[in-house]
């Protein structure tokens, strides 16, 4: 029995890559075709914007926080994108990382300095982006000049020997975050201020700044992942990326990285995104109707949480 | 030291008790601001037009705030609201337009039939917060998402027409300027009020927001009372719905849309501090009223609508501030 | 008619309860003393049902009974009276006192507020209270509020057929002088029905009020005296009454401390509401302890020399300069290092290894430029885990699956690592088995002759003694008196404690 629950601990941090190699077998067997080279490429690529941006919301995460802001910075940054193109060339791109950085920024700075619980400072700060974002927008749905996108971003969906470079562009990002967190300071510091905040404060960690910085790279990668949707779609609208949110809590914690922090991480996210492609997927194949989508996550959201969630972290369940 | 620690106690809960009438008043009196503002700057605001438009427009935000102010009294918080709503007007639609489609028939069965959808949502909910040890903002944002998503299923996308002129009398038949509808939200907040103070279950709300492990130890059956918190929500937000679906005539997955910004807000600017155990629906209603009055005022002084997503942004994170006692926590997530 | 017979209790490491005998006759109001850890509180939870026994029996009036939990305790008659607050601020008076017994008042869930209010309004009548029972709790001074619990408990009465027994855990530590003695008063008057036990710190007060004195000792009833008959003097010898072991201690390694070097130093320092007009200096090598009861101020010193609290009056110097932002950082960087008592909330991190634990404090000196050199981390955990001898399979292993002692080492080599020189132990050895608090020693001497000062709230007094150069004993926040410690010199558990309560 001991050993037994000890093969089931050893193994815990496998579960999403073993759930996702059964999902992908299962698939396969059902469709072959799902298996193409070629086809799971195109199916990846589709889904690099929400990849990145789930990568955001794994720090937030990370430290028993959650960044519910982070579909309506992709809006707002999608406007952005849309209506300075043309002014900034690619310049625009480092105007929406500052934005995404900012207001990730100001939400870390209400959480922590202000004592505002990270959902509804989140959530808060997500609708002033909204209102940013139609202000802006003027309400319409705009389209990027298309010479301007072409010459600017064109090259984002080519392909680097057979390799779109959009999967280029999340591999080199995850492979940013990854060293992030696992070898630098701010990252050991993430892991702590998640895993037990008082004793890294008792350790004289700025736990503060620590916090802020997870929610304004959060806010970042927002922006970064508005960005390449705007580019894709070549537009932007104050509600191009609604749906996004559900889908990038889904991938981070189906990936295991809990609600409560302190473990998992930017590979987990890997795991938890492709989850949630095999599933869509899966879903389509199965003709399981596409508005059917949100309920179906919405339930593997809270098996997720309830399987990962470290109960012994929180006293009272409120 | 037991002199001055005692004397200390006192000190303390006077600033409390002071801090108390401050956060129990000041709604009121940013709301009394609010409209003497608008009315200056444009005289028609402060019309009894104006006013009936402002009421109509909150009477279904108001439904859903009462419900989640139960909850955040509680300490907790429900998300799921636009997903029960959607789900309970779409419901009453099919079931109304099923069993004749007119009030003057056994249609009439569709609105407790709305009410029981909503109230089993929102045990669901609550069953996923307590059974499975899920915070609550999670639990009921996913529920919320699974909500929508059953909307979506139900309707396929489309709208149902409710055109019932018995039904639509909610909206369209006036006492003293005010719809009925108006009259049937005041008519529900008389109830919610009457739960909060006057029942065991309104009563145990505040307990555990005030100390949940205290009321552990006294013997309350706090799951229960947290369960019958959701379920007590879901009803309200069902309500919510019929008034929402009254006030337009049309039923689809985004009647429940932009609720849950709108009555976390109203709530926490209300004065009902999210750490539970402080406010109640009096609160809720002075809330909801500065909600749409901004919201109101500023169409009504030339203001564009988008704004309002951004004032009240800015409002929720502000209300939060002040009604956090910075002393009493170590650290928030 | 209440009667605990051979009551044995075990925690994980500890014998909290060895064969409790304990019996309260009807009527009676029976004290309980005896120091921190000495098993009062577990005999506590046991009477009123928070805890079952492991072996032995409780029986009421002849009867063998088992609770489950303190409601059920409470339907034969049991009560408790607690220290902490335990009203709901935001209810009003009335609604704390039936708490989870509305139901008699209502219909269908409806509250009948007229009656609820008779019936308080009768429960207060019997401590004397005369408040609106619709008054909100909060706006009461806790002498006020310590009634309105003794109201809530005393609802027993017409609850139960039946003789009740009611527990005080330190009643009268918030209240003055007068408050007590009406207290008192009342407790006197209400003997018709109910038997108390009544639990405090100050033994004057114990002595005062009760029929019958218990007093415990390391989880063992040691004596049972007579109110009358019983004396001071005789009951704190016997709470404490041990031999101190040198051998335990490492007394023999005890040197003596650098004179010219202080590290801290305070003059006149207070933290309002906390302690005040402390002044100590605490030199390399130098073990300096505060002993106290629970609330006497020295936890709180040490939260100031942690940059926790800030003084509010008074001169606070490390190494010859004050704080110039006050905070946990500047002290980290000063070079002091806290060993907390939570030292799985606060001292490690549940769920980092080893390493990681132990570079905490310092990664900037094991990182260029925010990146982090993993292998000499790993190195400097390989080296403490070996001058420590800590029992970890590797130092990739997750702090939390460690032993309270190997912990407890982790945390020490966290400070001792970075070259922190001023340690504030805080119950360092608390939960710890034999051999881990004399491994704990150990390092303490070592750390002495590293010339680290130390600064100690200890677990027990022998520890406090044993280990220190100097004693401090505090009482509600100000010096009483101040002990050398030298070796051979060393004052008695029983000079302590007379100035202590």
């Amino acid at each position: 029995m001991a050993t037994a629950t000890m093969t089931v601990q050893s193994l815990k941090p496998y579960f999403p890559w073993i759930t996702l190699v059964i999902l992908v077998s299962v698939v396969g067997l059902l469709n072959p075709a799902f298996l193409k080279p070629n086809s799971l490429i195109v199916l990846i690529a589709d889904i690099v914007p929400l990849f990145i941006m789930a990568l955001g919301m794994t720090f937030a995460i990370y430290i028993g926080g959650i960044d519910l802001s982070v579909q309506q910075i992709a809006n707002f940054v999608t406007v952005i994108a849309t209506v300075f193109l043309l002014q900034f060339g690619i310049f625009v791109a480092v105007l929406c990382i500052i934005t995404g950085f900012v207001i990730g920024a100001i939400s870390g700075w209400i959480t922590t300095k202000q004592y505002v619980p990270s959902f509804v400072a989140t959530l808060a700060m997500g609708f002033i982006a909204l209102s940013l974002a139609r202000f802006l927008s003027g309400e319409r749905a705009l389209s990027m000049n298309a010479e301007a996108r072409d010459a600017t971003f064109g090259w984002i969906f080519e392909r680097t020997v057979g390799v779109p470079n959009e999967l280029i562009i999340a591999a080199t990002l995850l492979l940013l975050v990854w060293f992030l967190q696992n070898h630098t300071t701010f990252g050991r510091a993430l892991k702590a201020v998640g895993a037990g905040e008082l004793a890294a404060v008792a350790s004289g960690l700025n736990v503060d700044r620590i916090k802020i910085l997870a929610f304004a790279l959060s806010g970042t990668m927002a922006a970064v992942a508005g960005l390449m949707f705007s580019a894709k779609l070549s537009g932007g609208d104050a509600n191009l990326a609604n749906g996004f949110l559900i889908l990038a809590i889904v991938a981070v914690l189906v990936g295991g990285t809990p609600l409560t922090g302190g473990v998992g991480g930017m590979m987990n996210t890997l795991a938890g995104t492709l989850i949630v492609v095999v599933i869509r997927s899966a879903m389509i194949y199965l003709e399981i109707n596409a508005i059917m989508q949100q309920m179906v996550f919405g339930v593997i959201l809270i098996v997720a949480i309830a399987l990962t969630i470290d109960r012994s972290k929180i006293r009272i369940v409120k | 030291m037991a002199i001055t620690e005692a004397s200390g106690g006192i000190i303390s809960s006077l600033k409390l008790s002071r801090r108390n009438t401050l956060i129990k008043w000041a709604p009121l009196l940013v709301l009394v601001v609010l409209i003497a503002f608008f009315s200056l700057i444009e005289p028609r605001f402060f019309s009894v037009r104006n006013f009936a438009r402002i009421f109509t427009a909150a009477s279904p935000s108001l439904m859903v705030a009462v419900g989640v102010t139960f909850i955040i009294i509680m300490g907790s918080i429900d998300l799921s609201m636009e997903g029960t709503i959607s789900v309970c007007a779409v419901s009453f639609a099919f079931c109304f337009m099923a069993l004749g489609g007119t009030l003057a028939s056994w249609a009439w069965l569709s609105l407790p039939f709305a009410l029981v959808i909503g109230a089993i949502m929102g045990a669901l909910n609550g069953l996923i917060h307590v059974k499975l040890k899920i915070p609550s903002f999670m639990a009921s944002l996913a529920m919320g998402f699974v909500g929508t998503g059953l909307a979506m299923v139900m309707t396929g996308g489309d709208r149902i027409r409710i055109e019932d002129e018995f039904f639509r009398g909610l909206l369209t038949e006036r006492i003293l300027n005010f719809p009925l509808m108006v009259y049937v939200a005041v008519l529900f907040l008389l109830v919610a009020w009457v739960i909060q103070s006057y029942t065991i279950l309104g009563r145990n709300f505040y307990a555990v927001g005030g100390g949940e492990e205290l009321a552990i130890a006294s013997g309350v059956d706090v799951d229960r009372v947290r369960i019958m918190g959701f379920m007590l929500a879901g009803i309200f937000f069902s309500v919510g719905a019929l008034l929402a679906v009254g006030r337009i005539g049309i039923a689809e997955t985004a009647t429940g849309n932009n609720f849950m910004f709108l009555s976390i807000t109203a709530v926490v600017v209300g004065g009902t501090a999210l750490w539970g155990g402080i406010g109640g629906v009096w609160n809720t209603l002075v809330g909801v009223l500065v909600v749409f009055v901004i919201g109101n005022g500023m169409v009504v002084i030339g203001l564009p609508g988008y704004t309002q997503d951004g004032v009240l942004g800015l409002l929720v994170i502000i209300a939060v501030i002040l009604s956090t006692d910075r002393k009493s926590i170590s650290f928030v997530k | 008619m209440y009667q605990l017979t051979k009551v044995n209790k075990k925690f994980p490491g500890v014998h909290a309860l060895k064969n409790v005998d304990f019996f309260i006759g009807r009527g009676e109001i029976v004290g309980l003393v005896g120091e921190n850890g000495a098993g009062k509180s577990t005999l506590m939870k046991i009477i009123y049902g928070a805890h079952q026994p492991d072996t032995g029996t409780i029986e009421i009036d002849g009867k063998t009974i088992r609770f489950q939990n303190s409601r059920q305790a409470m339907d034969y008659g049991i009560g408790m009276l607690f220290q902490e607050q335990s009203l709901i601020t935001n209810l009003t008076v009335m609604e704390n006192i039936f708490l989870g017994f509305e139901l008699q008042f209502s219909n269908f869930g409806v509250i009948n507020w007229k009656s609820m209010a008779k019936a308080a309004q009768y429960q207060l009548k019997k401590v004397n209270l005369n408040i609106d029972p619709s008054t909100v709790t909060s706006r009461l001074s806790f002498a006020q509020r310590q009634l309105v619990e003794l109201a809530k408990v005393l609802t027993l009465e017409e609850r139960i057929d039946g003789d009740l027994v009611i527990l005080l855990d330190e009643p009268t530590s918030v209240l003055a002088q007068e408050e007590v003695q009406l207290l008192f008063e009342l407790v006197r008057q209400l003997t018709n029905r109910v038997s108390f036990i009544f639990v405090s710190h100050r033994l004057d007060e114990v002595l005062e009020l009760s029929d019958r004195i218990y007093v415990m000792k390391d989880g063992e009833v040691v004596d049972t005296v007579k109110g009358d008959k019983a004396d001071i003097d005789d009951i704190q010898r016997k709470m404490v009454g041990r031999d101190i072991d040198k051998e335990y201690y490492r007394e023999y390694r005890q040197k003596s401390y650098d004179q010219s070097k202080k590290l801290v130093s305070f003059n006149a320092v207070s933290v309002a509401e906390q302690f005040y007009d402390i002044s100590f200096d605490l030199r390399a090598g130098e073990v300096v302890s505060f002993v106290g009861t629970e609330g006497s101020g020295r936890e709180a010193i040490l939260r100031t020399v942690f940059g926790l609290n800030n003084p509010t009056g008074g001169q606070f110097l490390v190494k010859d300069s004050p704080y110039s932002t006050g905070t946990v950082r500047e002290a980290v960087q000063r070079g002091i290092g806290y060993v907390p008592r939570e030292r799985k909330v606060e001292g490690i991190v549940n769920g980092m290894n080893v390493y990681e634990n132990m570079t905490l404090s310092q990664l900037s000196s094991y990182s260029n430029k925010g990146i982090l050199r993993v292998g000499e981390e790993k190195r400097l955990a390989e080296n403490w885990v070996e001058k420590l001898s800590i029992k970890t399979p590797s130092v990739e292993k997750d702090c939390g699956g460690l032993s309270g002692g190997n912990q407890q080492k982790v945390v020490l080599a966290k400070w001792r690592s970075g070259g922190s020189d001023v340690i504030l132990l805080d119950h360092p050895t608390r939960g710890l088995d034999i051999g881990a608090k004399e491994d704990v020693y150990e390092m303490v001497r070592d750390m002495c002759e590293d010339g680290a000062g130390i600064i100690l709230v200890a677990d027990t007094l022998e520890e406090a003694i044993g280990l220190s150069h100097t004693i401090y004993v505090l009482k509600d926040g100000r010096f009483q008196k101040c002990f050398d410690g030298s070796t051979g010199d060393k004052p008695s558990l029983y000079d302590l404690v007379h100035y202590m309560i």
